[in-house]
């Protein structure tokens, strides 16, 4: 049986668009003649042994780009990199040069502490312009839930890539294609007499460059996910992931490995913690509140172990533990107070899939704790350490979530965004002009992510920097000459729901005096002027990480002796998604500005640039407006 | 039999000698230190950090024995206190056997939680560091100490080095350097006390101990991570007299060998007929050739493959080590006729080179100069290609070689003054019933700044070149359209001298003009670009490194429209410069204005000749560099003809 098909014909125009940027751009430093995968499943008495041969060539157009040969496999404890052979061609002098030095090497990663993971590294010889280099190697895999995914699309263009799978006739194989649409792929399935063949081959695929404020590559890449459903012997089908049950029981087979031993000093924190509170929602806050406080978060990914939470008694004792041992700890916690609590799995917003579309591990890659308190579902996520309790964090919105409620079952529910008037700062700013120069004292009250952004810009941006420069940095109020003084910060802990920031500042060379008349400008937060978007270059949606409000009242003092002669009228835009209020008012001797912005999105489409390029030219508009006083 | 041998060795070994390392132990039962009220303000605080090296004669055999022992007492207050401590991570290194590793959690309701050795983590071949043994510190929460003692026999190596200055307060640290009757020589650097001599049991050496030790600050215009405080030490086997003079002269050897072939390698000298076609070109235009050959066929592989170094290995596999490239350039200098210094030296920004004490991390650039053009290869650099020092290497020390491997210490400095410069011409129009600005440019760039912009354009990926567009046309205009965008001479192949990278291009923008009434605003100043600011609330505590000597000639047209006339002028006079005693500026920022009819001309030069400015100096060199920022600031009233 052979089928074939086009996917969405009307796009040709777009593909030959991408054909010939493939294949014409001179500009293309390195590319792809040819991507190919070719997995066999074998299957020996329910053992499956899965090896993908793999198969990469490429061509260095030109001499920019030669860091290229610089190859790097990696692998883990569940798989296994063998027979790596590498070769060069030099098509100018006919000459053929082979990889003879692989090296097995470790990496340390910021975020996880401790990993399996492993690379083999090698560098092609002898590739300059002109070099087709040839690798192919075998990446066994030896658990049938990891069957990963392969990119049609790279980071260079890929003239050629092709897929193939080999499995016998008692397995079933489930697939997935995601951002497919602009290109055109050929599918065929081939039966043989033991086994099936399924086909993917695609041409001429556009290189994937990032671009900032963007969704992680996997939401625009072409790519698939395969794997394995189940496979029948002696008449029994067993599945392995045939749908999100067959997840979420093999999720549940691991967490019964989980170690619940000496659970008796974990219990004892709990209800100490709770016995001071009344209600549920109070006690949770109370609990969840203690392990951000006292859990330091660090990673370790160690084979299955990197499945399987530790036990609760050890996260305790040891002061540490990453997202699961986490999740398990306040799941113990909160159920020992009688708070109905789940281990959940999610995958952070850097994971574009749902579970249905593609029940495999690669939908998830992270796990929170569900709590339901009257009626009402609450995600709590042990690494964020300065999110308050009620609200998920940041990351984990709109993601779908794998509630495990029993061994047997679980619920699919999907983190709720978090509304912009959640994510509040409040500033309230006095200003005063004193010798030619601008005196100010400010104060910010922030909310929700707006809090959150902070505190973990204040503790970790910081860095070596004093908190003056930290400030005159990330705030960037009047121009980079402001003075930042008598900062004070209130608590930054999650048990606290606001914060406050205040501070005084001096703006030298910021009001013009000119003659009897000094101009000034009130606008000294310009907040989102930076963000206009590049309609022309600019490929993918715009991402934001959380809606937001913004309220700043800015009072300004006339000086005495002085009258105002010119103030700004009012200014907005009304947008459904964003936009914005600036207005004025002359009280005595007081000027007020009113400014209100808010954010009601997590993302700008494409075909919204416009608009929100309206919105954020309408804004630096209303910026650019200063009042006048004279004396 | 062999075994028994074995065990009456230990017992002798054991019972001969007392080591300090085997004495030494943390306290049995461990309290919270005492902290005054600003060190209980910071995130985390060391209250002792304590090194011993200890070299070893063995009674038999003559193998020297090297112990090394650090003992680290911190005080964690916060999350981010914690995250600085909670994980260990210990070099294997060299190291022979691993004597004791153990790490204990103090809470301030005194509860001690040992580490469980189990979960002590090993970690194989990492990057280019080798082995680790890393662990998590178990139990540590807020207000904890955290103790951690261990100690590593090591090969024998005659030299060390150890950073003494952290990222967190050290109340006391201790570093003990125990040689014995072995010759050994110590050395600290921008330590505020020295090394005093003492006994240690029945052995001798000598200690270093510093109080409150504060962490390096990140500054502008400054190499802080070479300029902490930091330890090396020396020594050598019994009745050995090895002088700094014997190691750099054996180092320079083992070193430069293969770097002055006598015959040129068969392929390589095929080759070299085929990059240099003159053969009477100058040195300067053959060894650009040459540079130019090797930076786009060859790769620098850093692995533990030995052959890499091998020059028949190199030319088949065009792949070679940082040292093996040298030999690369060495053959085809050496065919080409040209003539060529190796300098090996360390970047200025990690290590500064001394060349009074021998020690080996500073043999870690190997550059090669060529002294007929007066510039430098730098074979680890594909974005460069021969030209004056990289600011990574100016200003520090080298040893040039010569071909009868004879070798001199030089201070690594730029020939051509006025080699990296600027020049930019703008001229700036209102258009629109004064709806937007218009701003045509267009800019010359030489030297460092060139070469930076070339490399940027060939070899960056794809995001970054269009950031780096966007400063071309203009950085911190928020709205700006750019209608035109032209580079010229962008190729990384060269062979004029000092060949300007040329950029033409239109923008224009509406927030440069800003509403006062019926009166506009014009931020001129912002079309130079964002300036950097110095802020000092803190007492400055590097000197000052530039990344290299640096002008600029700016020349502002700003066509007035007609009917109106311009206010505020004064604020584009600015003069700020800074003088040796002499009296010759060593550098300046000035601007300043010419009106004719409705033609305003503004005219800044600025310009850094040296790019070292000693900490004395650093209030005048902030004043011209924040001249720059207050230019960007500048603006003028335009108000509507009466």
């Amino acid at each position: 049986m052979t089928t074939s098909y086009l996917k969405f014909p009307v796009l040709l125009l777009l593909f030959v668009m991408q054909y010939s940027f493939a294949q014409k751009n001179p500009s293309e430093d390195f590319r792809f003649l040819e991507r190919t995968e070719n997995i066999k499943i074998h299957l020996d008495k329910g053992n499956f042994e899965i090896v993908k041969n793999i198969h990469e060539k490429a061509e260095y157009v030109t001499a920019n780009k030669l860091y290229f040969a610089n190859e790097v496999l990696r692998f883990d404890s569940f798989t296994k990199i063998e027979d790596i052979e590498a070769v060069t061609y030099l098509p100018d002098s006919g000459k053929k040069l082979e990889v003879d030095y692989i090296e097995t090497k470790h990496e340390f990663d910021d975020g996880i502490f401790y990993s399996d993971q492993q690379t083999k590294n090698f560098t092609f010889p002898g590739v300059t312009k002109g070099a087709i280099t040839d690798l192919k190697y075998k990446e066994v895999i030896n658990e049938p839930h990891f069957l990963g995914l392969f990119r049609f699309g790279t980071y260079a263009p890929t003239e050629k890539a092709v897929l193939r799978i080999e499995f016998p006739k008692n397995v079933e194989i489930g697939y997935k294609e995601f951002h497919t649409e602009n290109i055109t792929i050929n599918f065929q399935k081939e039966e043989k007499k033991n086994h099936n063949i399924y086909t993917w081959t695609t041409e001429n695929v556009a290189k994937f460059s990032s671009e900032d404020d963007a969704e992680a590559a996997l939401y625009h890449l072409p790519h698939i996910i395969l794997h394995i459903k189940n496979y029948t012997e002696n008449g029994k089908t067993i599945p392995i992931l045939n749908n999100v049950n067959d997840l979420y029981s093999w999720y549940a087979s691991l967490a019964k490995r989980v170690d619940e031993s000496d659970l008796k000093k974990v219990h004892e924190i709990a209800e100490d913690i709770a016995k001071n509170y009344s209600t549920d929602r109070e006690k949770a806050e109370a609990i969840y509140n203690w392990v951000q406080e006292n859990i330091t978060y660090v990673a370790f990914e160690d084979g299955l172990g990197g499945f399987i939470p530790r036990g609760a008694a050890s996260v305790c004792k040891n002061r540490y533990g990453d997202c699961k041992d986490m999740a398990n700890l306040l799941y113990v916690m909160l159920n020992h107070v009688g708070i109905p609590a789940y281990r959940t799995w999610i995958g952070t917003r850097d994971r574009p899939y749902l579970y249905d579309e593609v029940p495999t591990p690669m939908v998830d890659n992270h796990m929170i704790t569900a709590t339901v308190i009257d009626n009402d579902t609450i995600f709590i996520d042990g690494t964020d350490s300065y999110v308050n309790f009620g609200m998920p964090s940041s990351f984990t919105q709109t993601k779908e979530a794998l509630i495990g409620i029993s061994p047997e079952r679980f619920v699919l529910k999907k983190v709720p965004v978090q509304p912009a008037e959640k994510s509040k700062t409040v500033i309230n700013t006095t200003i005063t002009f004193e010798d030619g120069n601008i005196k100010a004292s400010e104060k910010r009250v922030m909310t929700g992510y707006e809090r959150v952004d902070f505190v973990t810009d204040y503790l970790y941006k910081k860095k070596d920097n004093t908190e003056e420069e930290f400030l005159n940095t990330t705030l960037a109020l009047g121009n980079n000459k402001t003075k930042y003084q008598n900062i004070t910060v209130s608590p930054i802990e999650s048990k606290y729901k606001e914060l406050t920031l205040a501070f005084d500042l001096q703006i030298e060379n910021y009001a013009k005096t000119i003659g009897s008349k000094t101009i000034l400008n009130l606008n000294i937060d310009r907040v989102l002027s930076k963000q206009k978007i590049d309609i022309e270059t600019r490929k993918y949606a715009k991402k934001i990480d959380h809606q937001y409000q913004k309220e700043y009242t800015t009072t300004f003092i006339i000086p005495e002796g002085y009258k105002v002669t010119s103030v700004p009228k009012p200014i907005k835009f009304d947008g459904k998604d964003y936009g914005f209020d600036i207005h004025y008012e002359q009280k005595d001797n007081q000027i007020i500005q009113h400014k209100s912005i808010y954010i009601n999105t997590l993302r700008v489409e494409k075909e919204d640039f416009e608009a929100w390029n309206s919105f954020v030219k309408k804004l630096i508009k209303a910026y650019k407006k200063s009042i006048i006083i004279e004396k | 039999m062999r075994a028994i041998i074995a065990i009456i060795l230990c017992l002798c070994t054991s019972q001969a000698f007392s080591q300090y390392y085997k004495e030494y132990d943390w306290a049995k039962k461990p309290t919270l230190h005492e902290l005054t009220e600003k060190e209980a303000n910071e995130s985390s605080i060391s209250i002792l950090e304590k090194y011993v090296v200890e070299y070893v004669v063995p009674k038999f055999g003559n193998k020297l024995q090297k112990f090394e022992t650090t003992h680290t007492i911190a005080r964690v207050h916060d999350e981010k206190g914690i995250k600085t401590h909670n994980t260990v991570y210990i070099s294997m290194y060299d190291v022979l056997n691993i004597v004791d590793i153990k790490a204990r959690t103090i809470t301030p309701d005194g509860k001690v939680t040992l580490l469980n050795k189990d979960n002590i983590k090993e970690v194989k071949n990492v990057e280019e560091y080798g082995d680790f043994k890393i662990f998590a510190i178990e139990g540590a929460e807020k207000d904890s100490e955290i103790e951690v003692l261990y100690t590593l026999e090591k090969e024998y190596s005659a030299f060390g080095r150890e950073t003494l200055q952290k990222s967190y307060p050290i109340k006391r640290l201790e570093y003990h350097f125990i040689h014995g009757e072995l010759p050994g020589r110590v050395k600290a650097y921008r330590a505020d006390s020295n090394f005093e001599t003492r006994t240690y049991g029945e052995s001798t050496g000598k200690q270093l101990i510093l109080e409150n030790v504060v962490p390096m600050i990140e500054e502008e215009y400054a190499t802080p991570k070479s300029n902490k405080t930091y330890v090396a030490y020396q020594c050598f086997g019994p009745d050995t007299n090895v002088t700094d003079d014997m190691l750099w002269s054996n180092v320079v050897t083992n070193i430069t060998q293969g770097m002055f072939p006598a015959t040129v390698h068969p392929e390589i000298a095929k080759i070299a007929k085929t990059i240099i076609k003159d053969e009477t070109a100058d040195d300067f235009t053959k060894a650009f050739l040459i540079d130019d050959y090797v930076k786009t066929n060859y790769t620098i592989v850093q692995n533990n493959n030995e052959q890499l170094s091998d020059i028949d290995y190199i030319v088949k596999n065009k792949s070679a080590s940082d040292l093996g490239i040298i030999k690369v350039y060495s053959h085809l200098l050496e065919a080409a006729k040209v003539e060529y210094l190796p300098v090996i030296t360390s970047d200025v920004y990690e290590h500064k080179f001394d060349s009074e004490f021998f020690n080996p991390i500073a043999l870690r650039e190997f550059l090669i100069y060529i002294p007929k053009a007066f510039k430098y290869i730098t074979p680890n650099r594909v974005d460069y290609r021969l030209s004056e020092i990289p600011p990574n290497i100016l200003g520090n020390t080298g040893i040039f070689v010569n071909n009868k491997k004879q070798f001199s210490f030089y201070k690594i400095l730029q020939k051509d003054q006025d080699y990296s410069r600027v020049v930019r011409n703008m001229n700036i129009s209102f258009e629109d019933d004064m709806e937007y600005v218009q701003i045509e440019q267009n800019q010359e760039y030489y030297g460092h700044w060139a070469m930076n912009n070339r490399a940027y354009l060939n070899l960056a990926p794809e995001q970054a070149i269009k950031e780096f567009e966007d400063y071309l046309t203009g950085s911190g205009i928020e709205d700006k359209v750019v209608k035109k965008y032209e580079v010229k001479n962008k190729e990384m192949l060269q062979l004029e001298y000092n060949k300007p990278f040329l950029v033409n291009s239109a923008i224009t923008s509406e927030s440069l003009l800003e509403e006062a009434g019926d009166s506009y605003i014009f931020q001129v100043g912002k079309v130079i670009g964002t300036q950097s600011e110095l802020y000092q609330e803190t007492k400055r505590v590097n000197p000052i490194q530039m990344q290299y000597p640096n002008r600029y000639n700016y020349e502002i047209v700003v066509n007035i429209p007609q009917d109106y006339e311009v206010e505020g002028l004064e604020s584009l006079i600015i003069k700020k410069e800074l003088l040796d005693e002499e009296g010759n500026q060593k550098c300046k920022f000035e601007s300043n204005y010419k009106l004719n009819g409705s033609k305003l001309t503004i005219t800044i030069e600025e310009f850094y000749k040296e790019f070292e400015y000693d900490i004395a100096e650093y209030e005048g060199f902030r004043e011209v560099i924040n001249a720059a920022s207050d230019f960007n600031k500048a603006a003028i009233l335009m108000n509507p003809k009466e």
